[in-house]
Parts: structure tokens; sequence; C-alpha cells
């Protein structure tokens, strides 16, 4: 993605309000907004939002729900779905997209945080935890099945 | 990207779907991974890496080569 330093556009600015008022959401709540209350937020029209999505999404910063475009199902670390990497943090319960997204609620939101997660394979109970901004290390490994290059074919897979 | 006990399970879990082993990464790289990406995400400025930046960030917590580039076309 190149980027335009200084030539910021109107679309960038609206892409980096809507941006934040989805994360600021997310925060709060745990939820990922949908389109109509990004919109009644910012004050700005749904289709101005749902233009938006896609423009972050081009920018690979928010992944929009197949077949939808009025919401988003990842707004990486955190899935609008339930996932197997639950986290608690802040007193609220977030559901991380993959393993590395796991670790990522805790340094979005500079807190301590849980996540009880499973062994891929097992299924057994498998802790991740981050206390006074330190992972709590593991002899665990995280396995990346997908290269690089490929992540974002398919990132719901990935 | 899949959390295991062991790189047992992680080639119990490959076999099983007759996916090829992959890179494993422990739990120290994968926080250092978690603070480049998602450290500032919150914040007007946050953005994805771009690619170079990528390439540099894995490299500085040791992981190196086609599968950590994401303009590599070697690996599918």
């Amino acid at each position: 993605m190149e980027r335009n330093i200084g030539l910021e556009t109107k679309d960038d600015k609206l892409d980096t309000r809507v941006k934040l008022a989805i994360y600021e959401t997310i925060a709060e709540t745990g939820r990922i907004p949908a389109s109509p209350e990004v919109s009644r937020n910012l004050g700005v029209s749904q289709d101005e939002v749902v233009a938006a999505f896609g423009r972050l999404h081009a920018k690979r910063l928010v992944l929009p729900e197949p077949g939808d475009r009025t919401r988003v199902r990842m707004a990486p670390p955190f899935s609008a779905v339930p996932t197997p990497f639950p986290v608690e943090a802040n007193g609220k319960l977030y559901y991380a997209n993959c393993v590395w997204d796991a670790y990522g609620v805790a340094a979005a939101l500079h807190c301590d945080a849980v996540s009880h997660a499973l062994d891929g394979h097992t299924g057994e109970p498998l802790t991740l935890e981050v206390k006074n901004g330190q992972p709590i290390l593991k002899p665990y490994f995280a396995h990346f099945a997908v290269p690089a290059a490929h992540w974002w074919d398919n990132l719901i897979f990935t | 990207m899949l959390l295991f006990r062991s790189e047992e399970t992680v080639d119990l879990w490959c076999k099983g779907r007759n996916i090829p082993r992959r890179p494993l990464i422990n739990l120290d790289q994968l926080w250092q991974l978690a603070l480049h990406w998602y450290s500032n995400r919150i914040t007007v400025e946050s953005r994805r890496p771009a690619a170079d930046e990528m390439v540099s960030i894995f490299a500085s917590i040791g992981l190196a080569g086609p599968f950590w580039d994401p303009k590599s076309n070697q690996w599918k």
C-alpha cells in the first residue's frame, strides 16, 4: 500500500474517523459496530461509512463481513464473531482472530489480559496472559500455516 | 494461526489435515509481533506495516526467509 504523506484526501480523513470510531466502540464494549452505529456516532451517512469500510479494507485495516458490506468481521486484532481466542481485558470479553491477535488485544488496549485459548490439535486449554506489559511466557508454539504473501488472500482461514 | 502446547501436537495437526509443517514461533516472538502490529492501532496514525517494514520487523525477531516476505511468490 503506497502512502501519500502530506496529501491526505477528504476520504482519508473520513477513513481515519471511521477507523477510530470502530476501535473506540470495540474498546468500550467488545463489539465491532456496524455501519448504522458508526453513522450515528460520526454524523455521516451510512453510505459514506460503508464506502469507508471498503477503503479501510483496501488499506488492510479491516475485513468487511463476507456478503454484507455494512458490517465488519475483523478489525484486527478483534473479531466480530466468537473465536477460539477469547480475551478478558479491562473487565470485558473480546474475541481475537488468531493466536497472534490474542496477544494483540493486550497490545492494542495497553492493558493486562488473559486469553483462554486451546491447543489447535488436542483442544487442551492453554492460557496466554499479559501482566504489567509483559507476557507470562510458556513453552507453547504458534504455527503459521500460511506464508506472509498470502495472509490476506483468505484472512478468515489465516 | 493456531496455538499448540508442543511441536508434537503441531505435527499431529498438520498430519491430520495433510498440511505441511510451516514455521513455529515461540511466545516471546509472538508478543513482539503483537506489539509491532497493534500497539498504536487505536490512534490516528495507525496503519498496517508496508511490505518492506514487515520484512524488517520479522527479521528483528529472528524470522527471515521467503515465508516471511510478503512480496515472495516462493510459497503457496
